[in-house]
């Protein structure tokens, strides 16, 4: 293997992406959807995937000039030094808060849907000790192992679906238009942060090899994603009709609990291993996001030794909310919903900040040498 | 140093084996028993249900160790609230574990699926994740416990087997609907359609005069079977409108539920039809659907209007008058406008049994339905179910003919009589 100074090329960032961005389909993001846009969720999925390209776009572009910087050198360069660190600040909060949130909900899926019988802080505490692991390794190996099986992960969850589409019936995604126009983009518009994580992609950005293939992997990735969030919302409705998805709390694994493939019943634990090993490559990538920021605004150089104080205080913070699932889903929407105008008009105010610092003309300048 | 870093990775690798045991949710096979069947009767006590399982012994039938003199499986009864605390009540009687994980089938009595009380119960199966949505939902005419303790097969008695091809096969034949869980929930909580649910029972008339005439329009303890057979039938259906059964269809009245609803399959249909050119004799056929069914819709007119077409494919197989039709083009033709008739015609008798009787529909029509509505809400409005029993339904049998039997042709009666 080739030594690169803990660099990643342009797969393993689309790995990355393809399998931190599309486990969401696998979680309670589509039951989020589900609750409020019906049968025609996959509407306002498609509706986020285009309205969100253009804060990624704008965000590529405040980087196109900021080479070699990563978000949080960037905000600071642009807002100043105190609202720069303000808003890294903030946006640390929210990074950590979606990750205490998302990393219950997945001890919770495992607990509820598999391992019934043991307790709920084991799971959780071998979720996050594995996936600590895997954010001390660093971002090239966390890259590497990404990149090594997202083939696998994807080919199992393409064949759930694929199957779940044989034994589904097309005429339910009927009436089209669900429950109105009105009602799909609000949805939308609430639930448009399920593609913030390309905000925080901002921070590995200098660990890209090239600006070049950051973008084109960015890019790349974000159709990919867009496209395999959209399908499964259809298949789910096609198996389980609009009004059983509604209860339905994680549909992904209601799924694959009932699918059988020929005279193969019980083929959930096929898909599960590889599923778990696609949740531990997110959370280890966004464990790895956090401790990075944190040690950004606080100027902590090895910030890789942070991981395990970070690992106890997910911990701690995942097993605080009281009646566990129902809390957590709660504020996982209130998360979603308020991120949802952040991740929209912070790209904006930084590229509008930095076409008024003239950030640009020096960059064309430069690049005609 | 080297190796001594080897060494103690490895020990760290080893270890993390320890943790594929599942933790807390440890068990040995042999330390679980498995439930095949779960029966439910009403109790005398509101808010319970008498709940039998029906327990598959795993030792009987493998051939290694020469196998057990002990039974292939065996029932209890108990009185309990819901199917998931009765896996702890029953350890009383049973020294092992009681899993849900080969759970087959779960078996409601007529009189509990009548009952109001039924949809609280049936649904506590989605809270427990070793309930598979593929469970089959069966009607039996008697109690529950009593089919589980008559119904003894005389082959295949390991239980799981014997229901599992039990229902496959009747299925595939058309005798009785794919009723698994998952149907009946979806088709519950979606509130437009009738689910049917596989009928069965054990309690089969003894005298003569009960049985009807005609066996293909039977349902289960109606056949007139003799013989040492197996003491159960498995034939026709039980209606379910908003989770409560409210009636039965016949072997063949399923069967042709089955047939316009695109949603099920059957595969391997034999029939009946009365012979055009002799009376008394009737033309076995096998049906054969390629194609699905057709349905056009008029739903905002002042009577809403359903135009289906059933194309089917049709192989006949017997001549009983001898006259081999094959031969003449016309024959042929007379044959099939008076099958197509037919057929109309009994598709139609069920069509108005639906809108009359059960004032729903099995056929998945909302489904096509759905499809001329733009919102959720304008189709709600609508309310497939309220304005079904007033539709204008208009059947077309399109009849194909494909084989005449390996061998087409006949001898002639009246010439080998000669």
């Amino acid at each position: 293997m080739k030594q690169s100074e803990g660099k990643i090329g342009i797969r393993e960032l689309i790995a990355i992406i393809l399998l931190s961005v599309g486990t969401k389909l696998t979680d309670d993001t589509p039951s989020i959807l589900f609750s409020t846009a019906n049968n025609s969720s996959w509407m306002s999925m498609l509706l986020i995937g285009i309205m969100s390209i253009i804060p990624v776009f704008f965000l590529l572009k405040v980087f196109s000039v900021h080479r070699g910087k990563n978000l949080h050198e960037v905000n600071i360069h642009l807002f100043g030094k105190v609202v720069g660190n303000i808003i890294s600040f903030g946006v640390l909060l929210y990074g950590f808060a979606a990750l205490v949130l998302d990393s219950a909900t997945y001890a919770d899926i495992i607990s509820t849907m598999y391992f019934t019988k043991t307790p709920f802080l084991p799971i959780y505490l071998l979720l996050l000790i594995v996936c600590g692991y895997g954010a001390k390794r660093g971002i090239e190996q966390i890259g590497a192992t990404a990149w090594l099986t997202l083939f696998y992960l994807k080919i199992t969850l393409f064949l759930a679906f694929l199957i779940s589409f044989l034994q589904g019936e097309f005429k339910m995604i009927y009436p089209l238009w669900g429950p109105g126009v009105g009602e799909i983009v609000k949805t939308a518009g609430r639930n448009l942060s399920i593609f913030a994580d390309f905000y925080y992609l901002g921070l590995i950005a200098p660990l890209v090899s090239t600006y070049k293939s950051f973008k084109k992997g960015t890019l790349l990735a974000y159709l990919i994603v867009a496209i395999e969030l959209v399908i499964p919302l259809i298949i789910f409705v096609m198996v389980f009709d609009f009004t059983s998805i509604e209860i339905m709390k994680y549909p992904y694994h209601e799924m694959i609990l009932y699918i059988s493939i020929g005279f193969l019943t019980n083929v959930e634990t096929i898909f599960l291993p590889f599923w778990l090993i696609a949740t531990f490559i997110r959370f280890a990538f966004y464990l790895y996001l956090v401790v990075l920021l944190f040690g950004g605004i606080f100027k902590i150089k090895e910030f890789e030794y942070l991981i395990p104080v970070m690992v106890v205080l997910v911990l701690f913070a995942g097993l605080a909310p009281q009646y566990g699932v129902f809390t957590i889903s709660h504020l996982r929407e209130l998360l979603l919903t308020s991120l949802s105008p952040i991740f929209f008009g912070l790209p904006c105010l930084m590229l509008f900040i930095a076409k008024v610092k003239g950030d640009f003309k020096n960059e064309s300048s430069k690049e005609s040498y | 140093m080297n190796r001594q870093r080897r060494v103690i990775k490895l020990c760290v690798v080893i270890s993390l084996a320890m943790m594929l045991t599942g933790c807390w949710d440890l068990t040995g096979l042999d330390e679980k028993v498995f439930v095949i069947g779960i029966g439910l009767d009403k109790a005398d006590e509101k808010g319970k249900i008498n709940i039998t399982y029906l327990i598959a012994n795993a030792e009987m039938g493998s051939t290694m160790g020469g196998g057990t003199n002990e039974k292939s499986s065996m029932t209890i009864t108990v009185r309990a609230s819901d199917f998931i605390s009765m896996k702890n009540i029953a350890n009383s009687v049973i020294s092992r574990e009681i899993s849900y994980d080969l759970l087959r089938l779960i078996l409601v009595s007529e009189e509990l699926a009548k009952d109001e009380e039924f949809i609280r119960f049936i649904y506590s199966a989605i809270k427990d994740r070793e309930v598979k949505r593929t469970v089959h939902l069966l009607v039996s005419k008697e109690k529950a416990e009593d089919f589980f303790k008559i119904n003894k097969p005389l082959f295949l008695s390991r239980p799981h087997k014997y229901y599992v091809n039990m229902l496959r096969r009747a299925n595939e034949v058309g005798l009785i609907p794919e009723s698994r869980l998952h149907y009946f929930l979806r088709i519950t909580e979606a509130d437009a359609n009738l689910f049917l649910a596989a009928y069965t029972t054990t309690s089969i008339k003894k005298t003569e005069d009960e049985f009807r005439a005609d066996e293909n329009d039977a349902i289960a303890g109606d056949m007139r079977v003799e013989g040492e057979t197996n003491n159960s039938q498995f034939l026709g259906a039980a209606v379910f409108l908003e989770g409560k059964m409210i009636g039965t269809l016949t072997g063949v009245e399923n069967r042709m539920a089955l047939m316009i609803n695109d949603t099920t399959e059957v595969s391997d249909v034999l029939s009946v039809f009365p012979d055009p050119a002799n009376k008394d004799y009737q033309i076995s056929v096998r049906i054969k659907k390629t194609k699905n069914t057709r349905v056009n819709m008029d739903l905002h007119g002042k009577t809403p209007k359903i135009h289906v077409t059933l194309p089917i494919i049709l192989d006949v197989l017997t001549d009983p008058a001898m006259n081999s039709p094959v031969e003449s083009k016309k024959e042929l033709e007379k044959i099939r406008k008076g099958m197509e008739k037919y057929m109309e015609g009994r598709v139609k008798e069920l069509v108005q049994r639906t809108q009359q009787e059960f004032k729903a529909e099995p056929f998945g029509w909302s489904l096509y339905g759905r499809k001329e509505f733009k919102t959720l809400k304008e189709y709600k409005e609508f309310d497939w179910m309220k304005t079904y029993p007033d539709m204008k339904v208009d059947i077309d049998v399109s009849i194909r003919f494909g084989k005449f039997g390996e061998q087409p042709k006949t001898p002639s009666y009246k010439e080998i009589r000669d």
